[in-house]
């Protein structure tokens, strides 16, 4: 029983809900040409960059797999924003990668790739992108709508409802005003969001008391939940993948790149880097402290959080013990707080998502296609269409995709179809000479091709659970199944193993033009 | 094993990452709420004094 009150609870969000809308509006007058549209015309700087990377790397599908990481591995689970830290501060204290992506002054990152490696990597590394993008924000809506519906405790045929209100709010106020609504919502949403973390995290911390919550996880998960290297589930293999992950993310996430290329200038996109990078820990400290609430609460059991899966049509209830908790704890008022501060982080980015795969899709997918320059206006337009089609589509693929595993792990692999490929390019394109679009093109084929693989294998091929006696486990009369790839494989390997076949691409494809190039003009000179 | 039992200053830490977050997030939210609110301030009149020029 939660205690949403709608008089209460209902007013707090309600006004919070008027307020985004009549700011995100209220700029739209300000676009008058595309760059308005997906840079804010480079006018952005430092605090406001901050408030929106902020806002934008935090949702509720970041709440929800922080949460349930914690609820299965422990503290351990945190490590991927220790990974974040380190690799956001130590990029924008020292530029690598982003102060030459900022200075060729584009404004997305295939077209810098044009002017290294020639106009069909441009397109190619423009579809990578939307594929990895989309898929990976595919589950963004389900999980907002899942989350609000288990913590509000509200009837799960309004599920679907509640999803689409969501979206047509947030795409309303993106296709009129892009990333300067994006921008202005972003800060609203950034301060709301940050009250509902700080308040509920001091709530859970005093319900459930530090001792508490360290004797939860030892009982649980041993030396393990403290320590990612001596946990089973997690090992060196989990670091060092999720390393990867993000100092590829980093350097070329394009919502996250958005904030460098819309910044004044190339120093002030490495000061917000620099001065955001300790968010990135937060995000992952502050639910799974929530989680860890949820683990130690005698009244979150297995069964019920079975329960609950069962009824979403989900496989894993680990996802659900977060919400449900905080519906079964959280007071009438800190509710209210709580669900706008969830709205908040849940807008701000499924905007700043479907702005910057949109501009991603008009750029460098759609771009190389249109035989004349397009009217700032006419651009405009065609930005507005495809944000809106955007929007339709994470409808429907949230409708339908239900997830297998862990949600980190599946945002993981299918952030990893472009994130490979595209951190590979980028480091070759400004810091090896060597580099070509033999090279390029070999990249990222390797890098889409293995954890499209990998997706499809687990979908397509799946396996019978067995006991320790070799039995199939059945639950609730139906046998369980493992993918392949999950079994056989495991994520961590699959991510590593797509960095370095990709690094391997790029290095073999470049070398094999550049050697085929001298045998050539040997040849020709011999001829 | 009971409560008791459990060495708490083994998992510093943890608790440290713990109080450096909210501190960081308490703090910094403040400061970049008024800062950012300047920042939009200035961006909104720059962009208007563009379109004023283009005009």
């Amino acid at each position: 029983m939660t205690h949403f009150s709608w008089p209460i609870d209902g007013t707090i969000v309600g006004l919070y809900l008027l307020a985004t809308m009549i700011a995100g509006i209220m700029v739209r007058k300000y676009v008058g040409k595309v760059e308005h549209f997906l840079v804010a015309g480079r006018e952005m700087n430092i605090y406001l960059g901050i408030a929106s990377l902020a806002a934008t790397e935090f949702g509720i599908v970041t709440c929800m797999y922080t949460a349930q990481n914690a609820y299965k591995y422990g503290f351990a689970g945190a490590i991927p924003g220790l990974t974040n830290v380190v690799a956001m501060f130590l990029v924008g204290y020292t530029g690598f990668g982003v102060k030459p992506l900022r200075d060729a002054g584009v404004m997305t990152i295939p077209e810098l790739y044009e002017r290294r490696y020639g106009k069909f990597v441009r397109w190619l590394s423009g579809v990578v992108i939307v594929l990895g993008g989309l898929l990976n924000m595919g589950v963004f809506l389900r999980m907002g709508g899942q989350f609000l519906v288990v913590c509000c405790g509200l009837n799960l045929k309004y599920l679907e409802v509640t999803m689409t209100v969501l979206l047509i709010a947030v795409a309303f106020y993106t296709i009129l005003g892009g990333m300067l609504s994006v921008l202005v919502t972003d800060y609203l949403q950034f301060v709301v969001m940050s009250v509902g973390l700080i308040a509920v995290t001091v709530l859970v911390l005093v319900k459930t008391g530090w001792t508490n919550a360290v004797f939860t996880v030892d009982t649980h998960y041993g030396a393990g939940g403290f320590n990612p290297f001596v946990n089973p589930d997690l090992g060196w293999q989990f670091v060092l993948s999720n390393t990867f992950t993000s100092l590829a993310a980093v350097l070329t996430w394009q919502p996250v790149i958005a904030r460098v290329l819309a910044a004044k200038d190339s120093a002030t996109g490495r000061k917000i880097y620099t001065r955001t990078s300790f968010f990135f820990i937060a995000r992952w400290m502050l639910p799974g402290l929530w989680a860890i609430g949820a683990l130690a609460a005698a009244t979150v059991t297995p069964e019920k959080l079975a329960e609950i899966a069962r009824s979403m049509g989900e496989k894993d209830g680990t996802i659900f013990a977060m919400p449900y908790f905080l519906g079964l704890i959280l007071p009438s008022g800190l509710m209210g707080i709580l669900v706008a501060a969830m709205l908040a982080a849940d807008m701000s980015t499924d905007s700043s998502y479907m702005l910057t795969w949109g501009s991603v899709i008009y750029n460098d997918v759609l771009g190389p296609f249109r035989r004349r320059r397009l009217s700032e206006r006419a651009g405009i337009l065609w930005n507005r269409f495809i944000v809106a089609g955007i929007g339709l589509f994470l409808l429907f693929w949230g409708l339908w995709y239900k997830l297998e595993g862990d949600l980190w792990a599946y945002l993981q692999l299918t952030g990893t179809i472009y994130l490979a490929a595209m951190s590979i390019l980028l480091i070759a394109c400004c810091y090896w000479r060597g580099a070509n679009n033999w090279g390029a093109i070999a990249a990222i084929i390797v890098g889409a091709a293995l954890p499209v693989l990998g997706l499809a294998l687990d979908k397509l091929v799946p396996l019978p659970v067995l006991d320790a006696a070799g039995q199939a486990v059945f639950k609730d009369g139906i046998a369980q199944t493992i993918g392949w790839k999950a079994k056989y494989i495991g994520d961590a390997w699959l991510n590593i193993g797509t960095y370095a076949a990709t690094a391997a691409a790029m290095v073999i494809g470049s070398l094999l033009k550049s050697a085929l190039g001298r045998h050539d003009a040997a040849h020709r000179a011999l001829a | 094993m009971c409560m008791a039992e459990i060495n708490i200053g083994e998992h510093w830490f943890w608790w440290v990452l713990l109080v450096a977050c909210l501190v960081w997030y308490s703090t910094v939210t403040v400061y970049v709420a008024i800062r950012g609110a300047l920042d939009i301030k200035h961006m909104l009149a720059r962009l208007a004094a563009m379109q004023e020029q283009e005009r």
